[in-house]
């Protein structure tokens, strides 16, 4: 395995890809994490500590399901606490699978690749996660069906015009839409794994979920159609989930939630958090795999950036907000924008919120920052805790304080509270943990198009020339 | 596919079945993606029809080059998508409007702007069903067994081989002038692949 | 206008015979009527309705030249190729935010017809008072004069940068251009956010939106792109771009038109269904002002023609790649965005453009027409000059460097001139 001593081109880019691949290293490669190598300790220790944190979660749950959502701190005016922010938090999360996957398929974004399908195992997580909080918020989740339009016998339909009913829509078409993209990105990768299998029960699982796939051109000419329509169909999908989202806050009238730029600063923000979580999460998968070379300096500096962009847009979205709430003119909205939030009881996590999402991220103007995984690692971390106070603030405070000043109350998130919201991360984590040792991470077909490519244009520089099919024998 | 069958109804006709080993066709087994493009090509201009091309990843052109015209996926999806807009408008209309009217709000039974998002979702959804089983279904998949499977080094078609198989029905078919036909066109290996 | 001299140095303005004739007759249609404008604008009783109109016709002009510095520095900070084909108009229609400063001037004089909060007792409505320090003529022009140091600044620094870029095959000037296109945009995003505040949402100052400046902005980057494609088409069989006048860059202009239709749709839709769903009394007039008395027709139009049909067309790849198509479709885009901004403005003052009773309605439309015509020729004939100084395709861009794979992706296009892979012989 080589080093990661990125060569630099003529430019000065970093490239996408180490040096000396072909076809087949990269296969065995990527490959051999999930077919030969035995369990690694730290794998081992990090699965044990999340499998916990899932228990917790399963017993934080059990109890809910057992005493009724009254456990929570949720309580009149505040119906909605922990369970809402972590909802918008997951979702928002689950955004930058698809956006990797698809809007930087369309803009040809050849560094992507490597990435994708690390990404979209994370959105899918992530939704999984989302999907639960509104579920739980029920009250009685064994009867979520009745979300759903279907002739009953009580003649009760969905109520239309909420943005909740929208939101019942949004999220199943986003985890199903999600899973099919993910699932015949994976479809050629499982033949390899079937085909490279040594055990018995390996070739059985991975045959059958590769479905017979054989790599004939024909199959591939509409594999490559039905993989660019539907990201086509998910560039739009992704947007309108957070945009729901965003609905449900201001369809209402309560101060601070009506407001028009919610949409777009809503889906900016999902971005920017999930690229934060897909940092958080590859900076240590790449160097404890020794992935160095296919997820390159290149690929962390350009997440930094997609980071910086869409953290200026939140910033922005911010400045609008407040910014309308004084020419506005609504002294309900003014009070809840320019004085309760940023010297109210809920002040510090305003104040944090600015720090940690609008203010840190600026170090992202600087080649160094975005270039230090250590630095990288740690901002992103600092986003993701931002972009959840977002959410707490957007949620509690403007319930907290309406109208009427005999209305108003506080809020506090409860020990179950707590053991719910870091139970999903266990969730989540065991998910993912799970995905690395029986998947591969980065989907080896494009990585073969990517060293084809790496090929042709080293060709066509007169430089160094790769045969990448002829290494191996 | 209906081709397969033709083929061996053909041989039966021909030939008593135990006399030759039954044949799916000829493999020639390449290194290099422009390789096999080139192959199938000449393939193709030499007048074969019933071939196909197997590699680990896409290779631009080789559909085109082994005579690969009409891709019917678009169609599938926008029928697909079609279907999710008049579901989602009628559902919610008919529900809405007809049967079950209840004012909620103020605002009129048939609140257009608000049946937009689910409407929106719906396309998508069926949208993508029509992708992802029109693609399956096009391709003819599942299909757990296949004869290009038989093919000793086929496994390498995941990892980092390319092939090009001409199959045994197609008309100008003939073991011996076929093998030195693709003898021609310089692959690593022939192999016969029975059926 | 110009003398039929031959001589085609970089230099000359009449280097593009094209060029030259479109010039001569923005030269010939702008300033009579503009001359027509000003005069409307100094007689009392047509003051009224010249003004709103000028304010079209000058946002129409004004959003292109903010969409060209704004996608020229978008191109310096993300590449590809497109950028190439369009980034000389880009760059000229950048620098017309310089005549667009000097013709801002007469609305000054027109606050007072165009804005409730200019007018005397104005600032005595509580709603109004409470922002009279932000909404009031003084600091109006200030903050105006301010943007446009701005915006002019920016196109200046651009457009020398590129030409540096132009005379050396060094990357330091194409690093630096990056360097000031990154705070550049953010600063152009957020001054262009405040300019449609004062310009436009404060024509209705009982009003507020927060994703207005958004919604806008997308709106002008749609004019942008439709107003250099159209360009590029027209220039597509000049040799300079014969390198980039390609099918390939057209379609991805093309698919850039049909984010910016999305993005358009999904920002004035957002706007409508938080609105609609609201219902507060201080929200909703300004749509009920735009629903009723005629201007239900505009919306119909905006919903068809400006959403609807491009976006179905731009579905088709066929189409995109199709110069000459295009050509006649962003003509039509900008006709239609010209209409997104009547609706947008005139409503504020006309509340029933189709009542029998008064003319003025229609006169007014015309006038929106003339006024359009007006800025338009002197910017028109601005930027085209602008645009025949320089090579059509910047030199030494680093997006240069993807020309030699575009060629590769289009050996199997049959219209272009490239010979097609050489017929296998027969075994």
């Amino acid at each position: 395995m080589a080093q990661a001593t990125l060569r630099h081109d003529e430019t000065g880019d970093v490239p996408v890809l180490g040096p000396g691949h072909t076809y087949g290293t990269v296969t065995d490669k990527i490959s051999s994490i999930v077919l030969t190598e035995p369990p690694r300790p730290g794998w081992i220790f990090g699965f044990a500590v999340s499998f916990v944190l899932l228990l917790m979660f399963l017993f934080a749950v059990l109890n809910l399901l057992v005493r009724g959502i009254g456990i929570w701190g949720v309580n009149v005016p505040i119906g909605w606490g922990f369970d809402i922010v972590n909802f918008v938090w997951w979702i928002g999360i689950g955004h930058a699978g698809t956006l990797i996957s698809a809007i930087l398929l369309l803009l040809r974004q050849d560094w992507r690749t490597s990435i994708n399908r690390f990404a979209e195992a994370m959105t899918l997580f992530a939704v999984s996660c989302a999907g639960l909080y509104p579920l739980l918020h029920l009250g009685r989740p064994w009867l979520f069906y009745w979300l759903l339009p279907y002739p009953n016998t009580m003649a009760l339909w969905p109520q239309w015009r909420s943005p909740l009913i929208f939101d019942v829509f949004a999220v199943s078409t986003y985890a199903t839409v999600s899973l099919l993209f993910w699932y015949v990105g994976l479809i050629p990768d499982l033949a390899t794994l079937r085909d490279r299998a040594k055990s018995r029960i390996g070739k059985v699982i991975y045959g059958f979920l590769a479905m017979g796939w054989r790599g004939s051109a024909r199959h591939w000419h509409r594999y490559r159609t039905a993989y660019l329509l539907l990201a086509g169909l998910a560039t739009p999908l992704v947007v309108s989930v957070h945009t729901i989202v965003a609905l449900d806050f201001t369809v209402g009238i309560i101060p601070g939630w009506h407001t028009t730029i919610f949409p777009p600063y809503f889906v900016a923000g999902a971005i920017y958090s999930g690229f934060a979580m897909v940092l958080t999460l590859s900076i240590p998968l790449r160097s404890y795999y020794g992935l160095k070379d296919f997820i390159t300096d290149k690929h962390l500096d350009n997440m930094a950036k997609v980071m910086l962009v869409t953290g200026l847009i939140v910033t922005y979205g911010y400045l609008m907000e407040a910014f309308m709430a004084w020419y506005g003119g609504n002294p309900y909205e003014e009070f809840m924008i320019l004085k309760d939030r940023p010297t109210g009881p809920y002040a510090h996590t305003w104040w944090l919120l600015l720090l940690c999402n609008c203010t840190i991220v600026q170090l992202f103007w600087f080649r160094y920052f975005r270039t230090h995984p250590i630095w990288l690692w740690v901002i992103s971390i600092v986003i993701n805790i931002g972009m959840w106070l977002e959410r707490y603030v957007i949620v509690v405070t403007s319930l907290h304080a309406d109208f009427l000043p005999s209305s108003w109350g506080m809020y506090h998130g409860t020990i179950w509270d707590y053991m719910t919201y870091y139970g999903s991360i266990g969730l989540f984590l065991t998910l993912l943990f799970l995905f690395i040792r029986v998947l591969p991470v980065i989907s080896i077909t494009e990585m073969r198009e990517l060293v084809h490519e790496v090929h042709e244009r080293g060709h066509a520089r007169g430089g160094p020339a790769v045969t990448p099919g002829t290494a191996h024998p | 596919m209906s081709s397969e069958s033709i083929y061996q109804t053909h041989t039966r006709d021909a030939l008593p079945p135990s006399a030759v080993p039954r044949i799916y066709g000829l493999m020639a087994e390449f290194l290099q993606p422009d390789q096999v493009v080139q192959a199938a090509k000449a393939a193709y201009a030499a007048g074969y029809r019933q071939m196909d091309a197997f590699s680990p990843m896409p290779v631009e052109g080789l559909a085109e080059a082994i005579g690969f015209r009409r891709n019917r996926l678009p169609l599938v999806v926008l029928i697909g998508g079609l279907t999710g807009a008049v579901t989602a408008l009628f559902l919610q209309w008919f529900s809405a409007v007809v049967h079950y009217p209840i004012i909620v709000g103020g605002r009129p039974f048939a609140s257009w702007p608000a049946f937009i998002p689910v409407t929106f979702e719906l396309t998508v959804l069926f949208a993508a069903f029509g992708a992802v089983f029109g693609l399956l279904a096009l391709n003819g998949l599942p299909r757990p067994h296949h004869p290009v499977f038989n093919s000793p080094n086929f496994a390498l078609a995941s990892r980092s081989r390319f092939f090009l198989c001409i199959q045994a029905n197609d008309r100008h078919f003939d073991l011996d002038k076929t093998e030195q036909f693709l003898r021609a066109l310089n692959p690593r290996e022939i192999t016969v692949v029975e059926a | 206008m110009s003398q039929p001299t031959p001589p085609p140095a970089p230099g000359s303005s009449d280097r593009i015979a094209p060029l030259a004739t479109a010039r001569s007759l923005a030269m010939a249609i702008g300033p009579p009527a503009l001359a027509l404008c000003i005069i409307l604008m100094l007689i009392p009783p047509t003051r009224t309705v010249i003004y709103p109109a000028y304010l079209v016709g000058y946002v129409f002009w004004f959003g292109i030249a903010l969409g060209g510095a704004s996608l020229t520095m978008l191109h310096h900070l993300t590449g590809g190729t497109w950028g190439l084909l369009i980034r000389r108009p880009l760059e000229a229609a950048a620098l017309t935010i310089i005549p667009l400063a000097i013709l801002f001037v007469p609305l000054l004089f027109g606050l007072d017809v165009l804005y409730p909060w200019a007018r005397a007792g104005g600032a005595d409505e509580p709603l109004i008072a409470h922002k009279a320090g932000y909404l009031n003529p003084t600091a109006f022009a200030l903050r105006a004069a301010f943007y446009f140091g701005l915006w002019i600044l920016l196109a200046w620094l651009i457009n020398r940068g590129t030409d540096r870029q132009d005379q050396t095959s060094d990357r330091a000037p194409s690093r630096s251009l990056a360097r000031i296109s990154a705070p550049g945009l953010g600063l152009v995003f957020l001054t262009a956010t405040f300019a449609a505040i004062d310009w436009m949402m404060s024509l209705e100052p009982d009003w507020y939106s927060s994703i207005y400046g958004a919604m806008l902005i997308t709106g002008w980057g749609l004019a942008t792109f439709a107003a250099m494609t159209l360009v590029a088409a027209a220039l597509r069989s000049q040799p300079e771009l014969r390198p980039v006048a390609r099918p390939r860059v057209f379609q991805d202009l093309a698919s850039l038109m049909l984010a910016f239709v999305m993005l358009w749709a999904y920002t004035s839709f957002m706007q409508y269904l938080i609105i609609w769903s609201g219902n507060l009394s201080e929200e909703i007039p300004w749509y009920l002002r735009r629903s009723r008395g005629g201007w239900q027709l505009f919306v119909a139009i905006l919903i068809l023609f400006h959403f609807l049909a491009p976006f179905l067309l731009l579905l088709m790849r066929d189409l995109k790649r199709r110069a000459d198509w295009l050509l006649g479709f962003s003509a039509a885009i900008l006709g239609l965005h010209l209409i997104d901004t009547i609706w947008l403005i005139l409503p504020a003052q006309v509340r029933d453009p189709l009542s029998p009773q008064v003319g003025l309605p229609i006169l007014q439309l015309l006038l929106v027409l003339v006024a359009t015509a007006g800025i338009g020729g002197l910017c028109v004939s601005f930027f085209l000059d602008r645009l025949a100084r320089r090579p059509l395709m910047p030199l030494h861009d680093p997006a240069v460097d993807g020309l030699a794979h575009l060629r590769d992706d289009e050996t199997d296009d049959q219209t272009e001139a490239y010979p097609a892979p050489a017929p296998t012989p027969r075994a």
